[in-house]
């Protein structure tokens, strides 16, 4: 979604009406983006609220023909993993899962109670790209711009994230039942 | 969407609901204060004030190399540097770090395809060359709890100085949480500089992009990274060795 030149143009000048309108509009999914990928409510408050901070800030640097969505989501998702890092909770990007998918859903079989769970199981390169795309709807072109990568990266691990979801799922309702209970 | 994707799509939303907009009120109340309140904006302003006492030492710093610098390189080499073949292969240079002269010998290096050349201080850096890009790291690897430092020279045939820095000005607000006004630059090249940093703190990470023309129509892109209290060491020798950088025709 492209952002309005007017309203940018009121940012620019510190109106602070216009800014709480761009808030309303965005603030909810942001929280819920920023709740799942940091999957902790005091460190995704922090990180929404210097995401808008640096939206405000800079607000001059951005092009309004170029997508405003795309643009805030990467700043968003950037203080995500600042905060991340800063915390040392940053769950790390195993990439020996790339090769064996195997040992993820072992290692998911285990722990997860939901599918919740089981996204929040998956290594970063799956869950993030996942979260975009149910959470805010992002395209695959979006999710791409937000995360720097190349779209075909961005679809190959949408596509393997899902697989490993629906292995995951089949797995589970084999074994509990279609709620989730052991039979 | 199919059906999978809608059971996801409905639990994500389920278990990441912010119930009676608390955080969101939260946030909002937060984000009112430090940027629209005149009270925040006095303890802003004090916090600023802080924070800049860094920003004059650097500075201070980044002048001294560059008089250290007008006054000892070789003004008879730089009439002749366009032509490679002439280049010193070797040097000495004198460059102040962290307040103390150092005497520091620089080695020729050929960038990518032959297009520039630079000074490299080959006891503490090596020059990679990638497919796309030079990277100018530490020769020894730092350990993790230091961010990164490096120096990559990339060339853009294509854009224009005044195209990628318009990408660029779009961009860097995406990484650093504190990104000043692009300035056209005439050391230690001759170009734009835009410069990052998220933070304050000892390992607050730090970028200077600088935006070169490659004299035919694109742009040689540098990007320096380090950590803010590496800027008066890896910070000024990235500097002195890019006061080295020559486009060859």
């Amino acid at each position: 979604m492209q952002m309005h030149e007017g309203i940018v143009q009121d940012i620019k000048k510190g109106n602070r009406d216009a800014f709480r309108n761009l808030y309303d509009e965005y603030a909810g999914y942001a929280i819920r983006t920023a709740k799942a990928i940091t999957r902790n409510d005091e460190l995704a408050k922090d990180a929404v609220q210097e995401a808008f901070i640096r939206v405000y800030r800079n607000i001059s640097s951005y092009d309004p023909k170029l997508s405003f969505s795309a643009w805030f989501y990467r700043i968003l998702v950037n203080e995500c993993n600042r905060l991340l890092n800063k915390e040392k909770k940053m769950v790390p990007t195993d990439t020996s899962l790339m090769e064996n998918t195997s040992q993820l859903i072992e290692r998911s079989k285990e722990s997860v109670a939901d599918i919740y769970g089981i996204i929040q199981h998956m290594a970063d390169l799956y869950r993030i790209p996942l979260l975009l795309k149910y959470i805010k709807g992002f395209s695959e072109k979006e999710i791409a711009e937000i995360l720097n990568l190349n779209q075909n990266t961005v679809k190959s691990r949408l596509f393997n994230g899902r697989k490993l979801l629906r292995n995951q799922l089949n797995w589970r309702e084999n074994e509990y039942g279609p709620n989730g209970r052991t039979s | 969407m199919d059906q999978m994707d809608e059971r996801v799509k409905k639990e994500i939303l389920d278990h990441t609901e912010d119930s009676h907009d608390t955080l969101k009120d939260d946030i909002w109340n937060h984000i009112d204060q430090e940027l629209f309140q005149e009270k925040n904006r006095k303890e802003k302003q004090m916090k600023k004030k802080r924070k800049s006492k860094i920003i004059p030492i650097i500075i201070a710093v980044a002048a001294g190399v560059m008089l250290l610098f007008s006054t000892q390189t070789d003004t008879g080499l730089a009439l002749i540097k366009q032509i490679k073949d002439l280049f010193e292969p070797e040097k000495q240079i004198t460059q102040s770090i962290e307040g103390t002269d150092e005497e520091t010998d620089v080695i020729l290096q050929e960038g990518k395809d032959a297009k520039y050349v630079i000074y490299i201080d080959e006891e503490r850096y090596k020059l990679v060359q990638g497919e796309e890009s030079d990277i100018i790291t530490t020769k020894e690897p730092l350990e993790d709890k230091y961010p990164e430092v490096s120096m990559e020279i990339k060339q853009f045939k294509d854009i224009s100085p005044e195209e990628m820095v318009t990408t660029l000005e779009s961009k860097l607000p995406t990484e650093y949480t504190q990104v000043t006004e692009t300035e056209s630059v005439k050391e230690p090249v001759v170009g734009y500089k835009l410069h990052g940093i998220t933070g304050s703190e000892w390992d607050s990470p730090v970028t200077n992009v600088y935006v070169v023309s490659n004299n035919n129509g694109g742009s040689f892109v540098i990007t320096e990274k380090y950590f803010l209290e590496a800027a008066e060491g890896h910070g000024a020798r990235f500097y002195a060795m890019l006061q080295q950088f020559e486009i060859v025709k």
